[in-house]
This record gives structure tokens, C-alpha cells and sequence, in this order.
């Protein structure tokens, strides 16, 4: 006989539900793991080209490590040491826009995820209800899944998604055809803070307000939805 | 002294709109039921036994009159209070079990307890064991029976000892043999001391009950009780009500 837990936590419930739902816990899994991909990218544009130049040793050290083929995108950084001022500012806006650009599609990609996992979940969060759960016991649930759905996708995509973004931007900047991604994607310690901290709060958010109408509605009503 | 009802309804009225048609599933209904009965709901489907049911659990509102259980105007409670009456006061066991499909049978009857600091471990397996699951408690719902899935259910509405045990055609959906072990249990919980409430179509259920209520369109039809209880009371509410048929 297997060994029980020896408590039943949030956490017991969440994992026990995202093993049995293997197929929609990875395709949660993966398109959050890209849009966060992109997340990182846009904040390690913007990190890269805001921050100063002292960094460039750094940045090419870490560069070094991960991208083959690096003698082009070095090249370029001269170009981009090389800059003007104005031109810098100029970038840093068109980053900074993009990454709230980032930031909001993010939002509504990981609340349409959470929401259609809410919604497939109806008539369990009634069972739940009814057995004396209140609203905001099951919210935890929700957020605790959604929070750990949060932080196993940043580190997927810091692993995974980011070399494969810098691989894309380095045959991009290869082929020459591009004048964006001759700033150099880099990964300063401060990217990886701000990075967790949108993610896990986007996650977050659009989990509870996904889930803060339904599970506040009639335990009668969610128990009588179909599957 | 008169004693005090454990459930008291008086002139309780629920209504439904079911394709735009208003439904009335329960009218002006006022009844009392003492502590420690075992009470058969009987009559058709639309009849108002679930929602009768929903109301003296605290799962649902009427839209006018008063439901007290246990000296408590659930009327008068906001979902978070109608939250912690249910998971203190009332176990519920329906006709199609409920029970979590990811969790394991034990993981399944920890759920009401799932956010208590003292977890009650022990109980969990106490009340699996009793149902006779001993062997079974680490098997999801998909790998277990109709009558075992409905024990799992019965062990989890006993899980926080509830006085009040609430079952929705509880027999609904197994055989005639796991229903009698059912029904047998039910009697068991009884004699401890439960007040049981079911609605059910079973003739041989309802047989086992100490009382009887027929319910027909929102509406106490009939009531019966055995010589041992007379303890299912219609107020005038109820009368009059019938009286304007």
C-alpha cells in the first residue's frame, strides 16, 4: 500500500489535479512558458539598452556561454556602443511600450487560460462549496495552482524559451535584415527579479479575477453545470 | 414547554424560472422536524425535495419566509456564515456522489478538513474502514463502484460528525443490494443520534424512515410517521395553503 500524505494541503489538491489533467496542465504549461518567453525578451531588450554600458563585459561573458555563434553580434554591439544618445532614448521608449504592450497581452493570454480552466471546473468548485469550503478557501486553490502554473513557466522560459529567443535574435542579426535586434539581449540580476515578479503577479491576478466571479456565484448553480 | 424544532421552516416560498415559465419549487411551505428523525422526502421529480433540501442545508435562499436549523435563521446568514454552518452542521451525500475525480477516496474525505490545522488523519481511515474501504482508500472515484463511490461520499459528509445528514436520492444510482447496506447504514447513523433527511423515489428507503413527507408542486402532500416518532409537524401556513386548492 502506498504511503499517504501525512497532511492534505492546498498543494496535495493542486498537484493531485494537475497530474490527473496531465494534457491541459502541460498546454497551460506551454503557453504561458512562451508568452513569458516574450515577456523576458522584451525586459532583457529594455534592461539591455537602459542600463549602462559597464555591463557590456558582463552581458558578452553570459552571451559567450549560450550563443554559438557570436562573432555578428558582436560586431553589432560595437554598432551599439557606438550609438547616440538619442537614439538610445529613442529605443528605450519604443521598449518600454513594448513591454507593457507585452505585459498586457501576457494578461489576457494567461487570464483566458486560467478563466477556461475556472470554467471547466464549475461544477467542483460547487462540491467544494457545498462541503463548507468558503469563496475564498477555493480562491487559494486557485491561486495556489495558478501561482505554481506561474512559477514553474518563468523557469521553463529562463531556461529554455530565453536561449531559444537569443539564438532566434543572433540568426536575425545574421541575416542583417533587422535594425532592432542589434541590441543584444542580455540578463542582468535586476531582469530576473522584475521578470518573476510580473509573471508570478500577472499570474496571479488574472487568476483570481478569473476565478473571484464564478466561485462567488450560487454552489447550487456551479453544481448543476455540466462538465 | 413545547420543544424547540430542530428544523423549523415557516411559509418558505422558492421560485425558478425555467425557460422564461416562473416554477414555484417550493410554496409557502411551513414545517417543523425534531432532532434525531429519519425523514423520507418522497414524491415526482419537480416535486421540491431538492430544493427543500438545498434550503435546510444552507446551500441555497428562499426568496421569502424562514428556515431555522439548530436555533439558526439561515435566512439571515451571508454566504461566508451559510459556508461555516455547512461544513460544521450538515452532511451532504447526492445522488451522483460529487466527489473529486483527481483525488484518491481518502484525499476525498479529508476535503471538508482540507483547510482545518487539526487534520483528523485517524477519522479519514476510521470512517473508510467502517464503510468497509479499507482496501480501497487509495483509489480514485473512476476505479471504484457506483455503491463504493457513494460510500466514499457517506464517509466524507461524516468526516466533521455533523448533526444533520442531507441525502439527495442517495440510492439513486446503485444496486438494490448496496442500496439495502445503505439504508442499514443510514438506520445505523440514526440510532447515534443524526437527524437524517432524504429524498428519495425508493420505496424500501422510504419504508426504513421514521417519517414521511410527500411533496407535490412545492406543496406538503402527506405526511406519515411511524408510532415510534410523530415528530414531522405542518404548520397552519401549510393548512391554509391547502385549504385554497
Amino acid at each position: 500500500m502506498t504511503e499517504r500524505p501525512k497532511t492534505f494541503t492546498i498543494a496535495t489538491y493542486g498537484l493531485s489535479h494537475m497530474r490527473h489533467n496531465v494534457m491541459r496542465t502541460i498546454t497551460v504549461l506551454v503557453t504561458l512558458m512562451i508568452t513569458m518567453g516574450f515577456l523576458i525578451l522584451t525586459l532583457s531588450l529594455f534592461f539591455g539598452l537602459a542600463s549602462e554600458f559597464d555591463t557590456d563585459s558582463e552581458r558578452r561573458s553570459i552571451l559567450e556561454g549560450k550563443v554559438p555563434t557570436s562573432t555578428d553580434l558582436f560586431r553589432d554591439l560595437r554598432i551599439d556602443r557606438d550609438m547616440s544618445e538619442g537614439s538610445r532614448q529613442a529605443l528605450v521608449e519604443l521598449l518600454l511600450f513594448t513591454t507593457v504592450l507585452v505585459c498586457t497581452v501576457s494578461f489576457f493570454i494567461i487570464y483566458n487560460t486560467m478563466a477556461l480552466s475556472v470554467r471547466e471546473r464549475r461544477r467542483e468548485i460547487g462540491i467544494l462549496r457545498a462541503l463548507g469550503l468558503s469563496s475564498w478557501e477555493v480562491t487559494k486553490l486557485f491561486l495556489a495552482e495558478g501561482g505554481f502554473i506561474g512559477l514553474v513557466s518563468w523557469i521553463s522560459a529562463l531556461f529554455l524559451g530565453m536561449p531559444l529567443i537569443l539564438n532566434l535574435s543572433v540568426y536575425l542579426l545574421e541575416r542583417g535584415d533587422t535594425a532592432f535586434f542589434f541590441v543584444a539581449p542580455a540578463i542582468p540580476p535586476q531582469l530576473l527579479v522584475v521578470s518573476f515578479l510580473s509573471c508570478m503577479g500577472l499570474c496571479l491576478v488574472s487568476t483570481y479575477l478569473a476565478a473571484r466571479t464564478r466561485i462567488g456565484s450560487s454552489p447550487v448553480k456551479l453544481m448543476r453545470s455540466q462538465e | 414547554m413545547p420543544r424547540e424544532p430542530f428544523i423549523l421552516l415557516e411559509d418558505v416560498s422558492k421560485g425558478y424560472s425555467v425557460g422564461g415559465q416562473p416554477v414555484h419549487a417550493l410554496d409557502h411551505l411551513t414545517l417543523s422536524i425534531d432532532k434525531g428523525d429519519m425523514c423520507a422526502l418522497m414524491g415526482p421529480s419537480g416535486a421540491g425535495k431538492t430544493t427543500l433540501l438545498n434550503m435546510i442545508g444552507g446551500l441555497d435562499v428562499p426568496d421569502s419566509g424562514k428556515v431555522m436549523v439548530g436555533g439558526l435563521d439561515l435566512s439571515r446568514l451571508n454566504e461566508m456564515q451559510r459556508a461555516s454552518f455547512r461544513k460544521r452542521n450538515v452532511g451532504f451525500i447526492f445522488q451522483f456522489y460529487n466527489l473529486i475525480p483527481s483525488l484518491t477516496a481518502y484525499e476525498n474525505v479529508l476535503v471538508p478538513v482540507m483547510f482545518e490545522r487539526d487534520q483528523r488523519r485517524s477519522r479519514a481511515e476510521e470512517l473508510l474502514d467502517r464503510m468497509g474501504l479499507s482496501r480501497r482508500m487509495d483509489h480514485r472515484p473512476s476505479e471504484l463502484s457506483g455503491g463504493e463511490r457513494q460510500r466514499v461520499a457517506i464517509a466524507r459528509a461524516l468526516m466533521n460528525d455533523p448533526p444533520l445528514i442531507l441525502a439527495d436520492e442517495p440510492t439513486g444510482n446503485i444496486d438494490s443490494e448496496t442500496a439495502r447496506e445503505i439504508v442499514s447504514l443510514f438506520r445505523q447513523l440514526n440510532d447515534e443520534g443524526k437527524t437524517l433527511i432524504m429524498a428519495t423515489h425508493d420505496r424500501m428507503m422510504a419504508g426504513k424512515a421514521r417519517s414521511m413527507l410527500r411533496m407535490r408542486d412545492g406543496r406538503i402532500s402527506g405526511i406519515k410517521a411511524s408510532p415510534r416518532s410523530s415528530t414531522v409537524h405542518l404548520g397552519s401556513a401549510q393548512y391554509q395553503t391547502q385549504a385554497r386548492e
